[in-house]
């Protein structure tokens, strides 16, 4: 052939790498494996199951994975490649290419967390083949180094990359600014993000910098704005299921509940087979006191869930409210225990937060006694364990035992929640009005007030051994903050801010960088996407021996 | 509710049907093309065997396309819009895939194939459907050419231009007046009893006409003439 085709001077050797064909028809199994034999392969192991798939994943490295979709019975093929990356069964630069017999709507929905690297739509031929593997090969080289800082959650750094990728990555470039807008949500700068995403809707329309830009809105509180801007882009595209989550979401902070349930019951016929989405869709029909909906969302929920390493508990426990409401504590019961069973290995929360879901099962179908007993269970079992779990948990609890008339633990919940949170002016007000609830208003200001007062005297004294030089103190004092308070966001900073200086003056250390990163991992758990965070992780990784310039230094946050 | 159960059970198994039709299809193309590419070196292309053969590899083709082609819109009429997915692709990269496409199909029946291309341009577009309509245009150009076909995508003022040229004697009028009332928009279809190429190019315009930038859309047209003297294939994309 005479043409510019063959122009590519950066081949690829395809012929060395390890190859995974995974589909449930062994005359697919055998083209791609011919095909795959064209390319120069040799070694090509097959699998004709999500399961055999996980198997060998599990004892071979891949550098190559072509998988279809749809595998019959079990797991499909998005839950195989969920596991693998869960699992780390796949190398950084491992190619997983997602087959199906149609285009899917998977793949242009947008935000799933796991995305193969190409979606191929079959039938596949060499030379498509070919050319999808060389382009998601070369993404992955321009992509490496950037995805390794986001690995490591250093996301000024990733975002740095991204700047100095984009003049080389001409074909690459929209997908830069995307991930740039990404890096910046993640690092508290929506400005830059609204730039990025700007940038890309100068050039051409994307669904998901549109919906970027609304999501910036939803979070800014401009909530009839964000509102309009995802219709808009659902009426430009009804398969972007991402705007349906998200509209959903703003439709929850407007306090329509009606129209996020209406929504989340479109995307949900649209794409049915997330174990998120269905899980919300029931979460909300609760709320609206839709029974039947929100049992066919959580029994659909656990049945997806069934094969997928992202189930949670949350669909038995809203099952188990299903069944009080529906007054059949019974089956509820049932559920509790299952739930228990199945995830009271990775969840340590689990005899917890069954035994508030019994607790509201029969508060709400009135037996009352029963709820008292459950109540009283939940006490023995917070004296015997220190640990907290989530607010919304700890909040629901103290509402809980407040109403079937348990006293002392709803108080020291409530107490906990403040002093980790002693300067979250809303989340302050949502404990005041459990309080008041309760007929403890006046006592539960005082409360409040001396739980304020603990954390911040606690935060000042630090502040203070830190401005007079003594790092060392500083740094004791804020370890012991932490255990008084560990779910502290703005002592978890200043203990990480505090270590920082302590190394920079005293020299990198490496017991204390580990600290660092185990303290800001944990807030960024709290709450993701805090500027604080993404700063203190760019000073802390630049501190790493190998690494170069360090950015001005900021005085750790006072009380005032 | 019944109703609309009934109906979603008859959509799951159509298109678990279409899934497993289409796996047989492609299982059978890719044997053929095998045996064919197998057979090249040896075999005399004016071996009668040899032609039957490349004859079967261009009606699987015909046979495959039409199938994607219905099933995308069934899919389109069944729920309003096709999951549509534009990216920023090279041109280069789809000249590529359409030359690999036909790579076998073109040389048993030993047609020159020629490609010109930027190979700095990168526009976006639905990459799967663009690849498809243009290497159905290619199988197409593979019945009317005499010995040439020439590929070209290259920019002309806003939009992209790529082009199906061949050398043989021309589309009949009946077809660059079905490509015209195609493209006219008045015309509510095409006649699908009065000629074969219809299909291929509704869905051509179809999808011509989802690609939208800025209040313009992509096109499709027929004309004679072109560099090859025959038959030419033209899809602009905004």
């Amino acid at each position: 052939m005479n043409s510019p085709l063959e122009r590519k001077a950066e081949q690829i050797d395809w012929a060395g790498k390890n190859y995974l064909v995974v589909d449930d028809f062994i005359g697919v199994r055998q083209l791609l494996r011919e095909s795959l034999r064209s390319l120069g392969a040799r070694n090509i192991d097959q699998a004709a199951s999500g399961g055999e798939a996980i198997a060998l994943l599990a004892k071979t490295r891949y550098d190559v994975v072509l998988c279809d979709f749809n595998l019959g019975d079990g797991k499909n093929g998005q839950q195989v490649l969920e596991e693998a990356r869960v699992r780390h069964f796949l190398l950084p630069s491992s190619v997983w290419m997602m087959v199906s017999a149609e285009k899917s709507v998977e793949s242009v929905m947008g935000a799933a967390e796991h995305q193969p690297d190409a979606y191929l739509v079959k039938p596949i031929t060499e030379g498509v083949l070919l050319t999808r593997l060389n382009r998601a090969w070369h993404r992955k080289q321009v992509f490496r180094p950037i995805d390794q800082a986001y690995a490591e959650k250093d996301y000024l750094r990733a975002a740095r990359l991204c700047d100095e990728q984009f003049a080389a990555s001409r074909v690459h470039e929209t997908e830069l600014l995307r991930m740039k807008a990404r890096l910046m949500e993640r690092s508290g700068e929506p400005e830059k993000a609204r730039d990025a995403y700007e940038r890309v809707l100068a050039g051409r329309e994307y669904q998901w910098a549109r919906s970027g830009l609304a999501k910036i809105r939803m979070v800014n509180g401009e909530l009839e704005q964000a509102r309009q801007m995802f219709l808009g882009v659902i009426a430009e595209n009804r398969y972007y299921i991402d705007a349906y989550d998200q509209l959903a979401q703003v439709y929850q902070n407007m306090g329509k509940y009606e129209e996020a349930c209406t929504i989340l019951e479109r995307a949900t016929k649209l794409s049915p087979n997330s174990v998120p989405r269905q899980r919300n869709l029931g979460k909300v029909c609760l709320k609206l006191g839709n029974v039947a909906m929100a049992e066919k969302a959580f029994r659909k929920c656990i049945a997806i869930g069934e094969y997928s390493v992202r189930k949670t508990p949350d669909a038995y426990l809203g099952l188990a409210r299903v069944c009080g409401l529906k007054n059949d504590p019974k089956e509820a019961l049932v559920l509790l225990a299952a739930a228990q069973r199945e995830f009271g290995a990775e969840h340590p929360d689990m005899p917890l937060r069954a035994k508030i879901t019994e607790g509201l099962v029969y508060h709400e179908s009135g037996d009352y006694r029963h709820a008292r007993k459950a109540g009283d269970e939940l006490e023995v079992q917070l004296n015997a364990r220190p640990e907290r779990p989530d607010v919304p948990t700890c909040l629901e609890m103290a509402t809980l035992l407040f109403a079937v008339g348990v006293k002392d633990a709803p108080v020291e919940l409530l107490c906990y929640v403040a002093r980790n949170n002693h300067d979250n002016a809303v989340l302050l007000d949502e404990v005041q009005a459990i309080f008041d609830k309760a007929r403890m208003g006046e006592e539960g200001a005082a409360l409040i007030r001396a739980s304020k007062k603990e954390a911040s005297d606690l935060m000042n004294q630090g502040v203070l051994l830190w401005k007079t030089g003594k790092l060392g103190e500083a740094v004791a004092w804020m370890r012991s903050a932490r255990v008084k308070l560990p779910n502290n966001q703005r002592i978890l900073f200043n203990a990480a801010q505090v270590l920082i200086s302590h190394m920079r003056e005293q020299g990198y250390d490496e017991l204390m960088a580990a600290e660092a990163h185990e303290v800001l991992a944990h807030v960024d758990h709290l709450q993701p996407g805090q500027q604080r965070f993404a700063q203190l992780m760019e000073q802390l990784a630049a501190l790493a021996p190998k690494v170069e310039e360090a950015p001005a230094e900021e005085p750790p946050e006072s009380q005032t | 509710m019944d109703d609309t159960q009934h109906s979603q059970q008859l959509a799951l198994f159509l298109a678990s049907t279409a899934h497993d039709m289409k796996n047989s299809i492609s299982v059978l193309s890719g044997t053929l093309e095998r045996l064919l590419d197998g057979a090249a070196p040896h075999t005399d292309s004016a071996d009668p065997q040899f032609a039957q053969m490349a004859q079967m590899l261009y009606q699987t083709r015909r046979l495959n396309d039409n199938l994607m082609q219905l099933l995308a819109l069934y899919k389109q009429v069944g729920q309003p819009e096709y999951p549509f997915d534009v990216q920023p692709i090279p041109a280069i990269e789809l000249a590529e895939q359409v030359a690999a496409l036909g790579r076998v199909l073109l040389q048993s029946r030993g047609i020159a194939f020629a490609v010109e291309v930027d190979p700095e341009l990168i526009w976006h577009f639905d990459e799967d459907l663009i690849v498809g309509v243009v290497s159905h245009a290619v199988n197409n150009a593979v019945n009317y050419t005499r010995d040439r076909i020439r590929l070209v995508l290259r920019q002309q003022d806003e939009v992209l231009e790529i082009r199906v040229e061949d050398n043989g004697a021309g589309y009949p009028q009946a077809l660059l007046d079905a490509g015209a009332e195609a493209m006219s928009g008045v015309a509510s279809g095409i006649d699908f009893r009065t000629n074969s190429a219809g299909l291929g190019l509704y869905f051509a315009r179809e999808v011509a006409r989802m690609h939208r930038h800025r209040g313009r859309h992509g096109a499709v047209r027929l004309e004679n003439g072109g560099q090859l003297g025959g038959g030419c294939f033209i899809l602009t994309l905004p």
